[in-house]
């Protein structure tokens, strides 16, 4: 089938704003978006510019808005998204080249969760692991399979509004370390997230979980962080 | 280094989101209503209390059937869609994963509470003609 691929394209060093180029490529309805922007890149114009790693929708590097909607080009077929498809960066993030964004701020946002376990008491007796029960595991599962594509954040508008807001791919890491049995930082990590920047500028507007493409649900572990910040409560 | 990181309202706007993402932003439209109205009232009735010609204009426009509409819109949405975020905040774990079906139930609800609004304030405008 033939396929109409219209790519926002930026050059920092000879454009002053971004613009959109349409290439009209031959692709099976079983193909990715990433296959045809590899083919693009290898046939028709080496140029283009975007992320890519492991190509199978674990590293998170290729999140970019497909028909308007953040998702992974690798996790996108052509038949679930037609024949017209337009390609742009994500949004809220500065665009350093075509389809590639200035991740740090995210990153920037993502540290100040102190994504690290906390544990200061002394290890078990037998000097190995800190057991935990498979219902203890259970309470933080959900977020332990966030992989910082920041496909959730970009699509947020209260981040598009304020890029200080630390965004629901950072409290999806506060989520996976406060509700974790053997941590010991959640007041502190509470305490961050009770800062003007934190969980209360989340409007649940959903489209955080829509653009996940792990399918966490991200608005509901939002929802677990603000009722634990209200009642101290983190069972 | 690149391009701004500034999100227009178009921008935003285009972004296809689903039905939690235009309730946000319809929510934020009453809101921001509800504002104008409370601004033009005190506006008008200073305006009256001061004798100036433009208060009357003004009490006119917001007592109109169109913008008595409008603002009937704008209070029970923000207050229906309010209620839904607030029973979800209280219960994330048992809610939360409903999102979808509990926002039909909210726009039902709405539907029903204007409408039954809307045809009172048109029923009542008619009676007066």
């Amino acid at each position: 089938m033939e396929v109409t691929f219209k790519i926002f394209r930026y050059n920092p060093e000879k454009d002053e704003r971004g613009n959109y180029v349409t290439y009209k490529i031959d692709a099976h309805p079983n193909d990715r978006v990433l296959d045809v922007l590899e083919h693009i890149k290898g046939k028709e114009d080496g140029s283009l510019s975007f992320r890519r790693s492991c190509a199978h929708g674990i590293c998170g590097s290729d999140a970019m808005r497909i028909n308007g909607r953040n998702m992974l080009a690798c996790k996108t077929l052509i038949r679930d998204v037609g024949d017209h498809i337009t390609v742009e960066p994500l949004l809220g993030l500065k665009v350093a080249k075509d389809l590639i964004v200035d991740m740090e701020p995210f990153f920037e946002n993502y540290r100040k969760m102190l994504p690290y376990l906390i544990n200061d008491s002394p290890l078990p007796e037998d000097g190995k692991e800190r057991l935990q029960s498979p219902e203890q595991r259970a309470r933080f599962d959900e977020t332990t399979k966030c992989i910082l594509c920041a496909a959730c954040t970009t699509a947020c508008p209260s981040f598009w509004a304020n890029d200080e807001y630390y965004g629901p791919a950072a409290l999806m890491t506060a989520h996976r370390f406060i509700f974790d049995s053997r941590d010991e930082g959640a007041e502190a990590r509470l305490e961050i997230l009770s800062e003007t920047n934190g969980a209360v500028r989340c409007h649940t507007a959903y489209n955080c979980t829509e653009a996940c493409p792990r399918g966490i649900h991200i608005t509901q572990a939002i929802g677990e962080l603000k009722l634990a910040m209200v009642t101290g409560n983190i069972d | 280094m690149g391009l701004q990181r500034n999100v227009s309202l178009s921008t935003g706007l285009r972004y296809k989101g689903h039905s939690p993402f235009w309730a946000y932003i319809l929510h934020r439209i009453g809101g921001a209503g509800m504002a104008l109205f409370i601004t033009i009232h005190i506006f008008s009735t200073f305006a009256d209390q001061q004798g100036w010609k433009i208060g009357g204009l003004v009490n006119n426009l917001y007592t109109s059937v169109p913008f008595q509409i409008f603002i009937l819109f704008c209070v029970l949405f923000h207050a229906i869609n309010g209620l839904r975020i607030t029973i979800l905040d209280f219960f994330p774990q048992k809610l939360m994963p409903y999102y979808r079906q509990i926002i039909y139930v909210q726009l039902a609800l709405f539907v029903l509470v204007f409408g039954f609004a809307a045809v009172s304030v048109v029923a009542t405008a008619l009676g007066r003609m």
